[in-house]
């Protein structure tokens, strides 16, 4: 797919935002020709003057100063007024637009996400690739200022004979057309290779993070550092040579802007005042031309950046199915002989050796994936039946890892359904065998658990998300490992309290464990082999 | 300020601006004459040299500008790095802030070595000199160049103060949106079992619109300097040009102190942008002068490197006896302890206890990686040093470098003998695992460690542990989410390859409990 499902959603984030950006791209082409006129108009009063001061006092006398010098001051104050509005409202529309852009690529993300993608990818992809588009929206009136400005020099050089004229008009698209080769040459490469680097730099970071303490262990301090800094050495690298790149693109403009001034003058045919102010002028086009080659320049970052998120927009643009007719009354496992069949409400246990396939039977009923391993049907049609995204209405499922979100435990419990009261927070809370703990935390239910839930310990992670998945009010609870990491005193309880919770809520189980307190919470066991 | 290579490239690119005013000027002097074709043409020659000078050390200059942007990165970041690194597990900053401390912020500064310094040396000094030079042909004009310097400077340092103090706000405010879109990103596959995406992205998107609304604020001010920059650039430009307009034309309300002539008033006239030019680069670094500055705020609370270890750090030669007394583990919000606890030397030890009691800070604490605010670790009686490299280590996560999986093995003893690397690997039961793959323990891992499943990463984490075999053992429920027969087989390898040594087990299983010398049940 091409960026087109992309720039739908750019140019629907953009529409609100159309006024400022009209009002952007007005005040930059009153200031990119009000620059032209002042250089090329202060030429020619200087050249009059000076003519008229050697041509003697009736000369002197019959020159107009006053209107001439009025114009340069006027033009002054124009040029710097228009050129702050067209700095405010084009970044007022590119940010606004860019919040929205970043939001809605991120919604589209989370509709069918790739959960294989790591997470510092991903929000390199939001931060930075967005913020490059940024750049593409605050260029857009600059490019067209630059082009008024062009256009205001021609007319000024046209006072300086057609052929001064033809010349300004050929090096001007000389310039433009050599940055738009050396730029397509020099930098879309680098541009991408940056993007990259930061975001292999990063994943790379978030990686060996996670692992400081065996890294102490063993020593690995010195290696690991050494690998992120050839990381951070590529990086650098490809950033010297987009520099260079840019570089060069700004000394075509100082090269060709002389060649202009140059050749205006010499082939002028005009009087000499005529002439200085096309010359300088010229001067003036060539800087309105400099604009709109940075731009050119900057268009190898965005294309960059414009790439990754249409490859994210391609991957996500289905929106999600609703499954009618899912019951979820009966769920079978295997088929044949073998088969589990259950019913609402009914209770099983899966054991088996590690990497037999369990928890991805669990991930794969609570719709994250498809790849479930074993034949599987609900309400008797087979799982291909039923998309992912629609069998998640009938699961709740408290993962292996228990993953948090960073935030308090009544953000984390509260993911699991909107509209929960606290007394249900701490219901749920109390079934998991965690509120004894919670009241005694410093802010109880709004204490901050950190990043991924790293202030609390690994079996009280586990129960948090047990009462998450408690709290989501489905008809199947999926548990894997739901003990791992308590005590026994504890494994006990927690054993009871979800009996007593399955029976009065009529919610079936599946749960996924090797410990025998949890075997006897369900009434059947199935045995995975590898 | 210093004058480094690329700065003084930036000056030389203002002598450069003065040739280009001469050469024009120049060309206006025989203009008049009207006579010297020649010299006209020569001048415009010399016009188009000087150009094309100036391009080429333009080029010099951000090359060598990106080249000490390099050098200082590389400075930072052994200290990022080190920071990550070293963080203590339960720290409030959110991973993902520091990620960004040791990558975005990190970058941020990129600019402000490249082109901020630099530009900013340039723009005291090259002004300096363009007025210099036009004060050979025009003194006049050239004061009124230095005049107008008066209310810039003003202006820029009213509207400069505004715009920093709140840049340096936005930069804490990005810094958290950073790690709030790392952190939602990774708990995605909880949000979307839950169905909760839409709650998710709204909460995103309120934080998104906010700081996109601040940012606008914080730009309405910043571009407030530039204004004041842009108004003094173009009066002066209008200034020189009506003041020589009027010299020229003898028509001064005052008596003239000058006469000129066309050339030198046009060569006035030239350098008149040029005089603003060099501040109205920096003008445009600006940005990179506020997001290097907030991000080198925030970068030197980084503790700093520390000087290279004790060239001998105290080595454990056998098996320690260790001592912990009143032991306090304060990660500032939450705190537990404290502990009190003897692990005789070359016994097992098996800590069990609650959750949240606090058995993995206290491993942390033995490898200095958990703050602690009150008691202390004994070693053979002496004040716990660093036991960098001395451990032989199993927990939850594994640390994967490129390389081959023996190569990983083989990170925890290095020089370590293929045979020694297989047999870890067979020990940890691993070479059964990896048997269906084509190379087995040659096949190669990038850092992501795509491909390995969670059950050959973690028996990699114990082969490394064996291969290790170091006199202290530190083991963070090494068989957690093995099945019965798997955890046996692992500790039962661990029990005879720990034979002797001083291991500390954390675990929950009694049947593990039951294999140790010592066990110890935390509060």
């Amino acid at each position: 797919m091409t960026g087109s499902g992309l720039q739908t959603l750019l140019s629907n984030a953009s529409r609100a935002q159309r006024r400022s950006m009209r009002l952007a791209i007005l005040y930059a082409v009153i200031a990119a020709a009000s620059a032209v006129a002042l250089l090329g108009l202060s030429g020619w009063f200087i050249t009059g003057a000076a003519l008229a001061g050697l041509a003697g006092i009736a000369a002197v006398q019959a020159f107009n100063y006053l209107l001439p010098s009025a114009a340069i001051r006027l033009l002054a104050i124009v040029r710097t007024l228009t050129r702050y509005g067209e700095r405010l409202q084009g970044h007022k529309a590119a940010l606004l637009t860019l919040a929205t852009v970043r939001t809605d690529l991120f919604q589209r993300f989370v509709e069918a996400p790739d959960l294989a993608r790591a997470s510092g990818d991903m929000a390199a992809t939001l931060l930075q690739d967005v913020e490059a588009l940024e750049d593409r929206f605050i260029r857009t009136p600059g490019m067209l200022g630059s082009l008024a400005g062009a256009g205001a020099a021609l007319l000024l050089c046209a006072a300086a004979g057609w052929a001064a004229a033809v010349a300004l008009l050929i090096i001007m698209i000389a310039t433009l057309w050599s940055s738009w080769l050396l730029a397509r040459r020099l930098l879309p490469a680098p541009a991408h290779q940056i993007q990259e680097a930061i975001a292999r730099l990063k994943h790379d970071v978030v990686e060996y993070g996670a692992c400081s303490a065996e890294i102490v262990a063993y020593a690995m301090r010195e290696t690991v550092e050494g690998e992120l800094q050839s990381r951070a050495a590529d990086l650098d690298r490809t950033r010297l040579a987009f520099a260079r790149g840019e570089a060069l693109l700004a000394a075509v403009v100082t090269l060709t802007g002389g060649i202009a001034i140059a050749a205006v003058i010499g082939l002028s045919d005009a009087s000499l005042p005529m002439t200085m102010l096309a010359g300088l002028a010229a001067a003036g086009a060539i800087e309105a031309v400099g604009a709109a080659v940075r731009s050119i320049g900057r268009e190898a970052t965005v294309a960059a950046g414009l790439q990754r998120l249409a490859g994210l927009v391609a991957k996500t643009h289905e929106p999600p199915l609703e499954a009618s007719g899912l019951l979820g009354i009966r769920i079978t496992i295997g088929t044949g002989a073998d088969a589990i069949a259950m019913q609402a409400g009914d209770r099983l246990a899966i054991t088996g050796p590690s990497g037999c396939g369990k928890t991805s039977l669990l991930t794969c009923l609570a719709g994250l994936h498809d790849a479930c391993g074993l034949p599987l049907a609900i309400d008797d049609r087979p799982l291909a039946d039923w998309p992912a995204p629609g069998r998640r209405s009938l699961f709740a499922l408290s993962p292996q890892d228990a993953q948090m979100i960073a935030g308090t435990i009544a953000d984390n419990l509260r993911l699991a359904r909107p509209g929960l009261s606290e007394a249900a927070l701490w219901d749920a809370l109390a079934t998991a065998c965690l509120a004894d703990e919670v009241r005694v935390m410093p802010q109880g239910i709004t204490t901050w658990i950190g990043d991924g839930g790293t202030r609390l310990s690994g079996g009280q992670r586990k129960r948090l998300s047990l009462a998450r998945a408690l709290l989501a009010g489905r008809p199947w609870l999926l548990l894997d490992e739901p003990s791992e990491g308590l005590d026994v005193a504890t494994e006990q309880q927690l054993k009871d309290n979800l009996d007593a919770w399955l029976d009065r809520t009529k919610t079936g189980l599946i749960v996924v464990t090797h410990r025998l307190a949890m075997l006897a919470l369900a009434g059947r066991q199935l045995t995975m082999i590898g | 300020m210093r004058a480094t290579p690329p700065s003084l490239l930036w000056l030389a690119d203002g002598a450069g601006a003065i040739a280009m005013a001469a050469a024009l000027a120049c060309a206006a002097h025989f203009g008049l004459a009207a006579s010297s074709r020649e010299g006209l043409l020569t001048s415009l020659a010399g016009l188009i040299i000087a150009a094309a000078l100036r391009a080429s050390v333009q080029v010099a200059a951000t090359g060598s500008g990106q080249k000490t942007a390099v050098a200082a990165k590389h400075g930072w970041r052994l200290r990022a790095f080190r920071a990550v690194l070293t963080a203590s597990a339960g720290s409030r900053t959110m991973l993902g802030e520091q990620v960004a401390d040791a990558t975005d912020r990190i970058e941020d500064l990129d600019g402000y070595h490249a082109r901020f310094l630099p530009l900013r040396f340039a723009a005291g000094a090259t002004p300096l000199l363009i007025a210099a030079a036009a004060a050979t042909a025009s003194w006049v004009a050239a004061a009124i160049l230095v005049a107008t310097l008066v209310p810039f400077a003003l202006g820029m340092i009213l509207a400069g103060t505004a715009a920093s103090r709140v840049a340096a706000r936005q930069l804490d405010i990005l810094g958290r949106l950073s790690g709030l879109f790392i952190d939602r990103v990774r708990a995605l596959p909880v949000i979307i079992s839950f169905g909760a995406q839409e709650r998710v992205s709204r909460h995103l998107a309120e934080a998104t619109q906010e700081v996109a609304t601040r940012t606008l604020a914080v730009l309405r001010v910043a571009f407030l300097s530039s204004a004041v920059l842009e108004f003094f650039a173009a009066l002066s430009v209008a200034l020189v040009a009506v003041y020589c307009g009027f010299n020229l034309l003898g028509l001064l309300p005052f008596p003239s102190p000058e006469k000129l002539d066309l050339g030198r008033a046009l060569f006035v006239l030239v350098l008149a942008p040029e005089f603003y030019l060099p501040m109205r680069r920096l003008a445009a670094a600006y940005h990179d002068k506020q997001i290097g500055e907030a991000a080198m705020a925030r970068l030197t609370d980084l503790p700093p490197v520390p000087i290279p270890d004790d060239p001998s750090p105290a080595t454990l030669r056998h098996p320690p006896e260790i001592a912990i007394g009143g032991l306090v583990v304060d990660y500032g919000e939450r705190q537990v302890g404290p502990f009190t606890l003897d692990i005789p030397a070359g016994c097992m030890t098996v800590l069990s206890g609650p959750s949240g009691s606090g058995k993995s800070s206290l491993l942390n604490a033995l490898l200095r990686l958990a703050p602690t605010s009150a008691g202390a670790i004994r070693v053979d009686g002496q004040p716990i040093g660093d036991l960098q490299g001395q451990v032989s280590w199993a927990g939850q996560t594994t640390t994967l470098l490129p390389g081959t999986i023996a190569d990983n093995i083989r990170l925890a003893r290095l020089g370590a003998p293929d045979a020694d690397v297989v047999d870890a690997a067979r020990r940890a039961g691993l070479l059964t695992l990896v048997a269906g793959r084509a190379e087995g323990l040659a096949t190669r891992l990038d850092t992501r460690g795509s491909g390995l499943s969670g059950g050959e990463r973690r028996r990699i984490g114990i082969a490394r542990a064996l291969l290790r075999d170091a006199p202290l053992w530190l083991l963070d429920e090494p068989t957690a989410d093995l099945d019965r027969e798997s955890a046996d087989a692992i500790m039962h390898e661990i029990r005879q390859a720990a034979a002797g040594r001083t291991v500390l087990l954390v675990t929950h299983d009694p049947r593990i409990a039951a294999l140790a010398d010592q066990h110890v049940s935390l509060a």
